[in-house]
């Protein structure tokens, strides 16, 4: 078997040698830069995507807490108010329970008055006819017989003791 | 699942295979068809046949086959680290890719600046390719790159590169350049012919002397030996004493360090003349210029039309 020379220069050596760079430049380029590069860069990508995922919800954490304490605020306000106003309507409610009552209790005590007077009046009107009675029924009597100055005196005694028994009785 | 997994597997063991077959094959082929010699002998690469081919004969030897066993195993290697690549990377090989091409690309990008970004894939391979040959030694292979040949054929690519992109600027400037001091213009074209011969013959030389150089001791040793032993009867004349470590250490020298050393002096290089062949700011001058002309030449005649309409 034939050995080329140390130095032998070949045109067809030197131009297959430079094609078998350049079909290595491209398998390494097709089939490892790319892929690889393909992955870092899809990985860098959803990195990304993720810190911007996280980003957002961070924000709208924010903003959903921000209007979650500006909603507590305003409930406290409105729950502030909502006592007040019960405090407020209980005091009215009750002063008008209380003047209601006032007034019934002056109207009930209206209405006793005039009843009593009513009744003295019926009283006086019936110890009027009473009187009349006893009068009439002590004429009949001193009419009937002569009367002495005893029997007078023990007759009006016994008028005004009835008289005192009627007002007893009322 | 088990059965993606075994697939996975077989996947996995058909491309190990396939880096490691190629070397294989080389180391028969290399047995197969050496010539006996003492050890002695420092030749070029074995011719196994010579196609007939207009202006030279192409002869297919050691060095060509070599180099495309090396390429086939290169390219089982990239297709064995990519395999399985995920997002959430799982393989230890996906972490080492990663790593290679990030390198590369930050290499690329500290030496040749960002314009250049797209030559990293070239850097590497010429790495890869460079590196992988000269380690060939290491099986007692033929080294492709102590083939003038071949990195030959490497340097003259980069010369075609360096030169595409110093005609990017326009010929006019091309031919400026070698003019720089107008006295010195011959100089300047054997200096500019010189640099892809100087790239091949350093990387050839280098790695070629290593194997002299390795022979030479190997041989000198031999010698020592049998003086050391020659006056011993039978076998023992024989024993290779010295020959035992030394070649060993000068094996990690020659073959490992200067043929790694060599691959990237020589992607250096490369980086280094294609991304100073390249004046970028002169180029986006005369495309921001082009540009300017272009659009008044466009403006010119859209107002001329508006006249014409007018008229």
């Amino acid at each position: 078997m034939q050995t080329s020379e140390i130095i032998s220069v070949n045109i067809w050596q030197i131009v297959v040698s430079l094609l078998n760079l350049l079909i290595l430049f491209l398998i390494i380029k097709k089939f490892l830069f790319k892929p690889v590069s393909n992955v870092i860069r899809s990985r860098g990508e959803k990195v990304e995507a993720q810190y911007a995922e996280a980003e957002r919800a961070l924000s709208s954490a924010k903003e959903s807490e921000r209007e979650l304490t500006e909603k507590l605020n305003i409930a406290h306000v409105t729950a502030d108010e909502i006592v007040k106003e019960a405090t407020a309507q209980g005091e009215r409610r009750k002063d008008n329970i209380v003047g209601e009552a006032k007034a019934e209790a002056d109207a009930i005590i209206r209405q006793a008055r005039i009843t009593a007077e009513l009744e003295k009046k019926k009283a006086q009107e019936e110890i009027k006819t009473q009187i009349v009675e006893v009068s009439s029924a002590l004429a009949e009597k001193l009419i009937e017989r002569e009367m002495k100055v005893e029997d007078h005196h023990r007759l009006i005694d016994s008028f005004i003791s009835e008289m005192e028994e009627v007002n007893d009785d009322r | 699942m088990n059965k993606v997994s075994r697939k996975f597997l077989t996947v996995d063991i058909l491309l190990i295979l396939g880096m490691i077959l190629p070397i294989l094959t080389a180391i028969v082929i290399t047995v197969l068809f050496s010539p006996p010699t003492d050890g002695v002998e420092i030749t070029g690469a074995l011719i196994f046949f010579t196609i007939p081919m207009p202006i030279q004969d192409f002869p297919i030897t050691e060095a060509q086959i070599n180099s495309a066993l090396v390429m086939i195993s290169i390219f089982c290697l990239c297709l064995y680290m990519t395999h399985g690549l995920k997002e959430n990377p799982e393989l230890k090989r996906q972490h080492i890719a990663e790593m290679i091409v990030e390198k590369a690309e930050a290499l690329v990008k500290d030496n040749m600046g960002d314009h250049f970004s797209g030559f990293a894939p070239f850097i590497a391979s010429i790495l890869a390719l460079s590196a992988f040959s000269s380690l060939l030694s290491l099986f007692g292979l033929f080294p492709p790159t102590s083939d003038l040949n071949i990195v030959a054929g490497w340097a003259i690519l980069v010369f075609a590169l360096i030169t595409y992109y110093k005609l990017k600027c326009g010929p006019l400037n091309y031919a400026k350049s070698f003019a720089d001091p107008p006295a010195l213009a011959p100089l300047n074209v054997i200096s500019e012919v010189a640099t892809p011969v100087s790239m091949a013959l350093r990387h050839y030389g280098n790695v070629l002397s290593g194997t002299v150089i390795g022979v030479l001791i190997a041989t000198a040793l031999q010698g020592l030996s049998h003086l050391a032993l020659g006056w011993a009867p039978g076998f023992l004349a024989d024993i290779p004493l010295f020959q035992v470590g030394l070649p060993a250490v000068l094996s990690i020298y020659f073959d490992v360090f200067s043929g790694l050393l060599q691959a990237y002096i020589f992607a250096m290089l490369t980086m280094l003349y294609v991304s100073g062949a390249f004046n970028v700011d002169l180029y986006l001058k005369l495309r921001a210029e082009k540009k300017k002309k272009k659009e008044n030449k466009r403006n010119k005649q859209y107002n001329e039309n508006k006249v014409l309409e007018e008229k």
